[in-house]
């Protein structure tokens, strides 16, 4: 609409005077054009007071379809209608007493505003020279470091490939590692740190899920060809300005390696990001299987020439053993590329979750053998940390001959329910399993709740072939995939048999009906509590929620069903654990770089007092 | 020879693949390993000791392992020590930083293994250590170039594609090598690839290109049953005494393999640069 006369003004303002009475609506979803800016859009001012502000980091003149005359166009505009700032700015209008738009306009000067919610961010981004090179840890532990000095930081990934995922209180699905992220620099985990979280399916495929809710199902040359650049870009940059006006500092991780000569000019989770945000670079490699420095020079030399100029410096990651030995090393990769090693960080064990869908390996303890089943499309194997803290020995198994040693069984979560199931009947574990019935205790998780059920209908062919499956009928539920849509909540609760709290959440796209069993779990509270999950008789447990093992009381009562009783030491809680484990985690982060160059890089230096 | 961009790039596997091929061809063929790292140990019928993949090797190859093909295993133990095994018997323990002070005596020994083994076999298939270019170590040299020096060897990379930066790694590879060892270079190969292959699009030409040696094909991920390759990945795979039923298993891996490596690699470009 465009306001060059007066009456299209007097128009627009009695609109603004209308919404100032309204106060804040949130979303309007049943407006025909939501959402017209971004999905987490609050409609309140819908018609902005500001408008047409000529501001042109929010904006654009163009053409009018209609007639060709200049219209401003505030389409790219990620402020006014987030939640924190119409809320805000209807709250001081209220205040100051406000009633109509030019009221607002000088009691609440756009000035003000953006004072407050377009600070921008000062920024670094964490490069690695291969997936698994310690990007995450060295995000998260920069985080706590620059929480530690009372810097505000926000740590953000544009886009991430992986299949553990937790949910925010906002409902906003994001990857495990930046929850991590977020706890380490000591905010709340939100949607806009992880906006495009990848979840591979197999076979080329991935679900999308865009600023914390799944957008759809894509193949890797449509992400790569198609979705990248648009609709990627947009959501990338949206995104970055949000967290940017967080904090006072963002704290941004890369996605695999940044130098991929065949995806550089597609790639939405490097460079591109790192220059949108102007941001300072540092590489991070794992020096632990060989071939570090080759890496770096190789990485470095692979970066065309103003990319590479962001590389301020080099970190050598996980090193064992004296770090004094690779010194003609560093020597001679500073000498080749100009860029400084800010330190040589060494190994360091800690208890936090799995990076990534690639680092699953045994974890050995004296106590009960938990045969984790190893789906091919595994998902959230995160759940099973808790046991391994109560000295159980994890072991991930994949052929029926190893499940001989099991004390318990469980099979956890999956991407491709329909899939895996049809696997554990080829590899013979489904009979397996089924023989165990009554011996050992077996707890399905989210998909494995799904398989141990007696049958997953799928009539839209949401998870392939359309049709109903038959499950391993360890438990009478039926599991129904009915539309293309997602349950993502946390949620506490109790245990129902021992009484214990429980806490975690839920991350499914079908519905399960328990068929007559004894519920598992009572969730939520007062009018809101609802039964969860499916026990039975002979040890068999099945349940949506994640994390159901992270308090100490139902995974010891599972442990207790062993044959052998868990190792006698209390375990700490995870939370603690996790905690201690960041904090340990920065110290030697801190200890290992050359942090006073790494605050100059990032133009904190000052802030360091 | 094959030398890696890391550890863990799928050398071993490849080498063995690579023993069946030439195998299949009816050739005598033995595999070769100066120095492995590696917790993971066999013991051949002459009860000599050497590294897990050197006899899954021998297996390809259809032929009895030996102390000979892996000349020096070092087994760490802790405690920055580890014990040297030299062709199959233990030696002594050293520290483990420590190279200098054997590593003379190390290049006779390889070099004694090497000979004896080239006498009796058609070929010999290599297998360097980790990465050829840590500049740092010297011993690991000998694994590598030295290696593939005395033996005049041609050389083909590896890189893995799984874990991203395969282009990076190669090309920093090839960055650091002197120009001599570049010489020996014949191609590259990119392991573990999974997906659409349309996706490296330009990727490869370009690397041909900067390196100037071509690219000898893109090994797609195979879900083998094969042992776990090196000391690197302690408790991944864990493997019973070769009873018949494993064999048949290994046999059958091996088998398709080999297959795998003859629809994707230019192999007859690489035996072709092994000589006669």
């Amino acid at each position: 609409m465009a306001h060059t006369s007066n009456q299209g003004r007097r128009e627009h303002d009695a609109r603004v005077d209308r919404q100032l009475a309204n106060g804040v609506i949130g979303p309007d979803r049943g407006c025909a054009y939501h959402p017209c800016h971004h999905p987490s859009q609050d409609c309140s001012l819908c018609y902005c007071p500001y408008y047409p502000c000529q501001d042109p980091m929010l904006g654009e003149w163009v053409r009018s379809n209609r007639d060709g005359s200049p219209v401003w166009s505030c389409q790219p505009c990620h402020w006014i209608h987030r939640p924190d700032v119409a809320s805000w700015i209807l709250e001081r209008a209220r205040e100051r007493g406000a009633s109509n738009a030019e009221e607002l306009r000088r009691s609440v000067p756009k000035a003000e505003v953006e004072a407050i919610f377009r600070r921008r961010a000062t920024s670094i981004m964490v490069l690695g020279t291969t997936s698994g090179a310690g990007k995450s840890l060295m995000v998260a532990a920069l985080c706590r470091i620059l929480s530690d000095m009372n810097i505000r930081a926000i740590p953000f990934k544009s886009q991430n490939m992986s299949l553990n995922s937790c949910v925010t209180e906002d409902g906003d699905e994001i990857s495990r590692i930046q929850e991590l992220q977020a706890r380490a620099a000591r905010v709340s985990p939100m949607g806009c740190m992880n906006p495009i979280l990848l979840k591979p399916m197999g076979d080329d495929r991935s679900q999308i899920v865009a600023e914390g809710r799944p957008l759809r199902d894509i193949d890797v040359a449509t992400y790569y060809g198609e979705f990248t650049l648009g609709e990627g870009l947009d959501i990338v940059r949206r995104n970055l300005e949000i967290v940017r006006s967080l904090g006072d500092a963002v704290v941004i991780e890369g996605a695999g390696s940044p130098a991929e000569v065949n995806i550089y000019d597609r790639d939405i989770s490097n460079m591109r990001v790192a220059a949108m945000a102007d941001a300072p670079c540092v590489l991070v490699v794992n020096i632990e299987a060989g071939g570090a420095f080759a890496h770096v020079v190789g990485t470095l030399a692979l970066l065309p020439e103003p990319d590479r100029q962001r590389v301020m410096g080099i970190i050598i990651n996980n090193m064992r053993g004296d770090p004094e030995c690779l010194s003609p090393g560093i020597e001679r990769v500073e000498a080749m590329t100009g860029v400084p090693v800010l330190g040589v960080v060494p190994h360091v064990e800690l208890n936090l979750p799995d990076e990534d869908s690639m680092g699953i390996a045994a974890r050995s303890g004296d106590g009960p053998y938990v045969a984790v089943i190893r789906l091919p499309r595994i998902s959230n194997f995160t759940d099973l940390d808790a046991l391994a803290m109560e000295g159980a020995s994890i072991h991930f198994v994949t052929s029926p001959e190893e499940l001989e040693k099991a004390d318990m069984i469980v099979i956890p979560g999956t991407k491709n329910t329909v899939a895996d199931l049809a696997w554990l009947r080829i590899t013979g574990l489904a009979e397996a399993i089924v023989s165990l019935r009554g011996r050992v205790p077996i707890l399905g998780i989210c998909g494995g709740y799904q398989m141990i059920g007696s049958r997953v209908e799928d009539p839209l062919g949401l998870e392939g072939t359309a049709g109903d499956h038959i499950g391993l009928g360890l438990l009478n539920a039926v599991t129904r995939f009915q539309k293309y849509g997602k349950r993502t909540v946390q949620v506490t609760g109790i245990h129902l048999s021992t009484g214990s709290p429980v806490r975690g959440y839920e991350i499914h796209m079908a519905d399960t009906e328990i068929g007559g069993h004894e519920p598992l779990f009572l969730l939520g509270d007062g009018e809101r509590r609802h039964p969860e999950g499916a026990c039975s008789e002979d040890m068999v447990f099945g349940t949506y929620v994640h994390g159901c093992l992270d308090l100490p009381g139902f995974r010891r009562h599972l442990l207790s069903l062993c044959g052998k009783s868990p190792a006698g030491i209390a375990p700490p809680v995870p939370d603690e654990v996790m905690e201690t484990s960041l904090d340990r985690l920065a110290a030697a982060v801190k200890e290992a770089l050359d942090m006073e160059r790494l605050l100059d890089i990032m133009g904190l230096r000052t802030c360091a007092g | 020879m094959l030398i890696g961009t890391s550890s863990g790039v799928g050398k071993s596997v490849l080498t063995a693949g690579m023993c069946r091929v030439l195998s299949d061809m009816g050739r005598q063929v033995a595999p070769f390993k100066a120095m492995n790292l590696s917790l993971n140990s066999h013991v051949c019928p002459d009860g000599s000791e050497i590294g897990r993949s050197q006899a899954l090797q021998a297996f390809a190859a259809r032929t009895e392992p030996e102390g000979a093909m892996n000349p020096f295993l070092i087994k760490p133990k802790g405690d920055g020590m580890c014990q040297l095994i030299k062709r199959g018997r233990p030696w002594m323990d050293v520290p483990f930083k420590n190279g200098e002070d054997w590593s003379a005596i190390a290049q006779e020994t390889v070099e004694t293994c090497y000979r004896e083994l080239s006498i009796r076999f058609d070929d010999l298939v290599i297998e360097g250590m980790g990465s050829p270019v840590e500049i740092n170590l010297r011993n690991g040299d000998l694994a590598n170039m030295w290696t593939a020096s005395m033996a005049d060897s041609p050389v083909v990379l590896v890189g893995d594609i799984e874990r991203g930066g395969v282009f990076a790694a190669l090309y920093g590879t090839w960055l650091l090598m002197t120009p001599e060892d570049r010489e020996r270079l014949i191609g590259f190969v990119i392991n573990r690839f999974r997906g659409d292959p349309s996706i490296l699009g330009s990727g490869v030409s370009e690397m041909e290109r900067r390196m100037d040696i071509p690219c000898l094909g893109i090994m797609p991920r195979l879900e083998l049953h094969l042992p776990g390759e090196d000391g690197l990945d302690l408790g991944a795979t864990v493997i019973g005494r070769g009873c018949d039923e494993l064999e048949h298993a290994w046999d059958a891996d091996l088998n398709e393999l080999a297959s795998a490596m003859r629809r994707h690699l230019d192999l007859d470009r690489l035996i072709r640069a092994m000589g006669p």
